[in-house]
């Protein structure tokens, strides 16, 4: 950005205006949710989804889910639901940027790639957390009406926040690399779902946890989710790192 | 064209390290002494043998086992080298040496991938289970398949090299989790091998040391004589395309 600046003055009498990073990582991320706010595709796409994986799950349960205690198998549940829903979303979110050639037009401002990342990743956050928001308490009410709720329930939220932004992170990075390739919705699944999976484990560890009960949480609670926000830090970093590399290519 | 003259070693190296992964195996088969199979919570009716009180001979497979594990997390650790030194270099060389390096790993997560199962079904009397280990190295090898298929699904050159070199740098986060989770999660059922005392006797640790020793040789030699494979072809691709001008 200063390079831009230094080897082009502005003529004489006119003044400049450099616009702060926290100013470009506004205007990239409110132009990523002004977008959604006109066409909902993706907020609609990603929760239709989620409710037919939920659909889904009710006829793989149906034999068995009167009499077998689905809070026990929750936790996973609630994870697979949310990683098939992050892909579709993840995949939509750049195809539009490739079809209209939204990103191009981003890559034109003399502008550190990495407030690109920052303001995708985020964008894809709050997409994700609005799904989850909706579907969640869709999913406890369709298939966990009948069960008793241990105290420590409310602290499935820390999982919940750290699996869901590292998914936003690395996920961004790989559908910039994905929207690109020859069968980009299978390629991104292929290399997200293993890159993804030791946070996985460790939020669905914690979920299941939190969803025990006291005991369950006093053994397996407070590791998986260190080990999941260390996870989100190791990836985020690298993803920063290589998105100038990979959004330039 | 890009070489080493040190290339003319190189059938050398292979049949060199042949020879030590076969004198290992000898060594494996004659010296080293049986041992007991790993210690299960009661004893295990496998095959109509009860396992935990017997002399294990699927443990020898341990001898070929873990020289090419720790064969493929080199390669992969070059993987990553290589990458990064694409993107700051930019020389499309880095590019051919990390395919390369992740085909040798390929090679080897395929070979302990086959001998770890042979292992743990005697061992374990089961297949395949969700250990630690088992699973972390298996999304490892998910991601090496996963290089190749964005690799093929990208027909810009350069922008295939960055992708695959970004990749490379990404799946090898993976590999120090899968290398240490057998100490992170002492839960897990997979023996810690490398530590001070492991309780390998001079019996068994030559023949391990010498299979090691002729893996490494064998990669080294495999790597090497690709790269000079892809040079002479990218070459000769430059040659073909000078004559139809």
């Amino acid at each position: 950005m200063t390079d831009a600046y230094r080897d082009f003055p502005p003529p004489i009498g006119v003044r400049t205006v450099r616009p702060s990073t926290f100013a470009q990582y506004r205007t990239l991320l409110a132009r990523d949710l002004r977008q959604e706010f006109r066409t909902r595709e993706m907020l609609s796409s990603m929760g239709i989804y989620a409710v037919l994986v939920l659909v889904i799950f009710g006829a793989s349960f149906a034999q068995v889910a009167h009499e077998m205690d689905l809070l026990k198998i929750s936790g996973g549940l609630i994870w697979a639901l949310i990683v098939f829903t992050s892909l579709l979303g993840l995949n939509r979110s750049f195809s539009r940027e490739r079809e209209e050639g939204a990103l191009e037009g981003v890559l034109l401002v003399p502008l550190d790639r990495s407030i690109i990342f920052l303001a995708k990743a985020t964008a894809n956050l709050l997409f994700l957390l609005t799904v989850e928001l909706i579907t969640l308490p869709l999913f406890f009410f369709l298939f966990l009406s009948g069960s008793e709720f241990p105290t420590t329930f409310w602290m499935i939220l820390g999982p919940l926040g750290a699996g869901s932004v590292g998914i936003a992170g690395v996920g961004t990075l790989l559908a910039t690399m994905t929207a690109n390739t020859r069968g980009k919705d299978v390629l991104l699944a292929v290399l997200f779902i293993p890159l993804a999976w030791p946070l996985l484990y460790a939020c669905v560890v914690a979920t299941t946890a939190a969803l025990l009960g006291p005991e369950a949480v006093e053994v397996s609670y407070l590791g998986p989710v260190v080990l999941a926000l260390g996870y989100d830090v190791i990836l985020i970093a690298v993803s920063w790192l290589l998105y100038d590399f990979v959004v330039s290519a | 064209m890009r070489g080493l003259r040190a290339d003319i070693v190189l059938p050398v190296l292979l049949i060199v390290g042949t020879l030590l992964t076969a004198l290992g195996f000898v060594l494996a088969f004659t010296t080293a002494p049986l041992v007991y199979g790993a210690e299960a919570s009661e004893p295990a009716l496998i095959n109509g043998q009860w396992v935990t009180n017997r002399l294990l001979l699927s443990q020898k497979i341990f001898y070929f086992h873990m020289p090419v594990a720790v064969v493929s997390f080199a390669a992969l650790t070059f993987t990553a080298i290589f990458g990064v030194l694409f993107l700051v270099r930019r020389d499309r060389i880095w590019d051919t040496r990390g395919r390369v390096a992740t085909e040798v790993a390929l090679v080897f997560i395929m070979m302990t991938m086959v001998s770890g199962e042979l292992w743990e079904r005697f061992e374990w009397g089961v297949w395949w289970t969700w250990e630690p280990r088992l699973t972390t190295y298996f999304i490892l090898t998910l991601l090496v398949i996963g290089y190749f298929i964005l690799r093929t699904a990208i027909d810009d050159p350069e922008r295939r090299a960055v992708y695959a070199s970004a990749l490379g740098i990404l799946a090898f986060i993976d590999a120090p989790i899968s290398l240490m989770i057998t100490r992170l999660v002492p839960s897990g059922v997979h023996p810690v091998i490398f530590r001070t005392d492991s309780g390998l006797s001079p019996d068994m640790l030559i023949p391990l040391l010498l299979s090691l020793a002729g893996f490494i040789c064998i990669a080294l030699a495999l790597y090497r004589l690709r790269v000079r494979e892809q040079l002479l072809r990218e070459r000769l691709d430059v040659l073909q395309e000078m004559l139809e001008d």
